[in-house]
């Protein structure tokens, strides 16, 4: 692991890493001097400011910072989902910064689960159906699709909701139906941009220890930002932001 | 893929206003429907009216058998001519017929419009049209002042009655005796009456606006066309009936299809415009929902397609209703003025599997364009609007 990672940690996060073996593996996520600007009336904005930063495979990383310091944008090059105006980023073996749009959409569908503060399930789609979409994009029949939908929705809990719409699921089922989403398609990378935060206590300790559970018993690589001390505090890693750079 | 239930589901969900674009569309391919099933009407209606081995003969020159006229002694001639069936006596099947116009009254009280009258050998009736039945009262006799009038044509101008008389001139009336069918053809808009009695009270003696002539087989007709037309002095022209029947309706169904496409066209402009505006409202509506499945990894193209194909769905949705209403205009009756005869010819709205198709054909059509900018739009959405606020 990176010095700057390293000293991120906070002692109890690092704590915890110790008892684990993930800290030791190597790196999944590198980013090399990225820089992310936007324009705004001529102005140039640099969001994120030449940053480096190493997650290593299998690790559980929380995110903090203030409103504006650039988390989502971070969590955005990491995902794939937007490009760095400089800098290199690789994840999980691919250097994502080159990559062309066709290329980083399939990319995406391959690597990445992804956990919405607004859940973002489709609302004419039930949970199942939601949770099938990833899969469309991959040569499964329909049979061998839904199959895996189910152990999906299993592992959260909600196989009992599968027929049920968004609407008639309560926030932190929503949540959940989005996790197994995220997970269905067996990605090596969950990113989660505050999944807690439009969630009462007891749903967000749920949807945190599902998370916990995708990390340990499925190896999940987990970046969730939040602004939830009691959500980073399940994380093994804790990295702060501001005005664009790692503390 | 996009799952098609995705759009099924978000046009139901917008039932309102998918139902409203989908109306405007309907509207179009009704009008398009309407206008190729009434072509279709006017073509079977003509058609009916002409079988092949007849060839009809009329002065050189005339679209119609209106303002034709052969004199008497040119019929002897054409009796003679090669290929002329004869009936069972030997007579040649030879028949002289005089068309006028009638200018009348509706039932309706709306004013005055034009009826086609025949006067003809009416005992020689079954000899050249043995489709003609008569379903009410009886045929009208020979010699007398009595007349038939078509189906289509009863209760439409005053006086189509059985029972009532009707003036063709003045001091000329005559009495409707009965009402007859000739299996949907023309002549079910007609008049008919005896030939002696049309020609005095028009002044037309020794004169007959066609003459209709069975021939030995269809085969035989260019000989018989050939001969009759030889003689140039006579100065007449000799058409084979399906021919004559198709010519004559040839400005009309041009006129319908015409006024139908400009309509369907311009109307479906709008429509058009209606099916975009719902859709761009769509693509704005589910903005974040566009960028969540770009975020999934579905490509650029998969989102073009499924957005296209949910405003197709929708213009097939219109079309359909569109479609069905039109089918509903198959029970209407239609009276337009044949611009060749210059008399009202009753037709249907007719449809055929082709038609139908075409109609909704062409809404789809009109889904994909008006389907078009606003799929580019959805598009174009950045799969980071999924992690927006
Ligand atoms: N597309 C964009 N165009 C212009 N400015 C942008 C764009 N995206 C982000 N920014 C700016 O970048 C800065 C960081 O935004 P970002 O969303 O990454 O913050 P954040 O740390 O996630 O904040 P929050 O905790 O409120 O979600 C903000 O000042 C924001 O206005
Ligand atoms: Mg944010």
């Amino acid at each position: 692991m990176s010095e700057e990672a390293t000293s991120a940690e906070t002692s109890k996060a690092s704590a915890k890493a110790s008892d684990t073996t993930t800290a030791k593996r190597s790196p999944i996520i590198v980013c090399r001097k990225i820089v992310r600007s936007f324009w705004r009336a001529k102005e140039r904005l640099d969001v994120l400011d030449e940053l480096d930063l190493e997650i290593a495979e299998g690790s559980f990383e929380a995110l903090m910072g203030p409103s504006g310091s650039g988390k989502t944008t971070l969590l955005n090059l990491i995902a794939g989902l937007d490009r760095p105006t400089s800098g290199t980023l690789t994840v999980a073996g691919t250097e994502v910064s080159a990559m062309g749009d066709a290329a980083l959409a399939r990319w995406r569908s391959q690597t990445i689960g992804f956990v919405f503060q607004h859940f973002n399930l489709i609302p004419v789609l039930t949970a199942l159906e939601n949770v099938e979409l990833p899969l469309l994009l991959t040569s499964l029949g329909s049979s061998e699709r839904k199959k895996r939908a189910q152990i999906a929705l299993r592992v959260v809990g909600l196989e009992d909701r599968m027929h049920h719409r968004p609407q008639q699921l309560s926030g932190g089922q929503e949540q959940r139906v989005g996790i197994a989403r995220a997970i269905v398609h067996d990605p090596k990378i969950i990113v989660a941009d505050e999944p807690t935060g439009e969630l009462d206590r007891k749903s967000a300790d749920e949807v945190l220890h599902l998370l916990e559970r995708l990390n340990k018993e499925f190896d999940k690589t987990i970046l969730m930002v939040t602004h939830d001390p009691a959500a980073a505090e399940r994380a093994t890693v804790l990295r702060k932001l501001d005005k664009g750079k790692l503390l | 893929m996009v799952p098609i239930r995705y759009n099924v589901r978000n046009l139901l969900v917008r039932r309102t206003t998918t139902m409203a674009a989908a109306l405007g569309v309907g509207l179009v391919v009704f009008v398009l429907a309407a206008s190729l099933m009434l072509n279709e009407g006017l073509a079977r209606t003509l058609d009916q009216s002409g079988s092949a081995d007849t060839a009809i003969v009329l002065r050189k020159g005339s679209d119609s058998e209106m303002p034709s006229s052969v004199e008497d002694k040119a019929i002897s001639l054409i009796k003679v001519a090669p290929g002329v069936k004869s009936s069972s006596d030997g007579q040649p099947l030879v028949l002289g017929e005089v068309v006028v116009v009638l200018f009348q009254d509706l039932a309706n009280g709306k004013g005055k419009s034009n009826a086609t009258l025949r006067g003809m050998p009416l005992d020689r009736v079954q000899v050249f049209r043995p489709e003609v039945k008569i379903i009410e009262g009886r045929m009208a006799a020979p010699g007398t002042d009595e007349v038939v009038v078509g189906a289509r044509v009863v209760g439409r101008f005053k006086g189509f009655e059985i029972g009532q008389s009707l003036d063709l001139r003045k001091a000329r009336p005559v009495k409707v005796v009965g009402i007859f069918e000739a299996n949907g053809s023309s002549f079910e808009s007609e008049v008919w009456g005896d030939i002696e009695y049309v020609r005095s009270a028009f002044g037309r003696e020794a004169v007959v606006s066609s003459v209709r002539v069975k021939l030995e087989s269809p085969a035989v007709f260019d000989g018989f066309e050939v001969a009759v037309e030889r003689d140039k002095q006579l100065g007449l022209e000799v058409l084979a009936e399906p021919d004559f029947y198709r010519k004559q309706s040839e400005n009309t169904s041009i006129f319908i299809i015409a006024m139908g496409t400009l309509i369907a066209v311009f109307f479906s402009i709008g429509a058009m415009i209606g099916a975009m505006i719902t859709m761009y409202g769509s693509v704005a509506h589910r903005k974040r929902e566009i960028g969540v499945l770009r975020a999934l990894g579905f490509s650029r193209s998969a989102i073009m397609f499924s957005f296209l194909l949910e405003s197709v769905l929708l213009a097939l949705l219109g079309a359909s209703l569109g479609t069905l209403a039109s089918l509903g205009m198959g029970l209407v009756k239609f009276s337009m003025l044949n611009f060749t005869t210059f008399s009202e010819i009753t037709f249907q709205f007719t449809a055929t599997p082709e038609i139908i198709l075409r109609s909704i054909i062409f809404g789809g059509v009109m889904g994909v364009l008006g389907g078009f900018l606003p799929a580019i739009r959805a598009a174009r959405t950045a799969p980071i609007e999924a992690m927006k606020g």
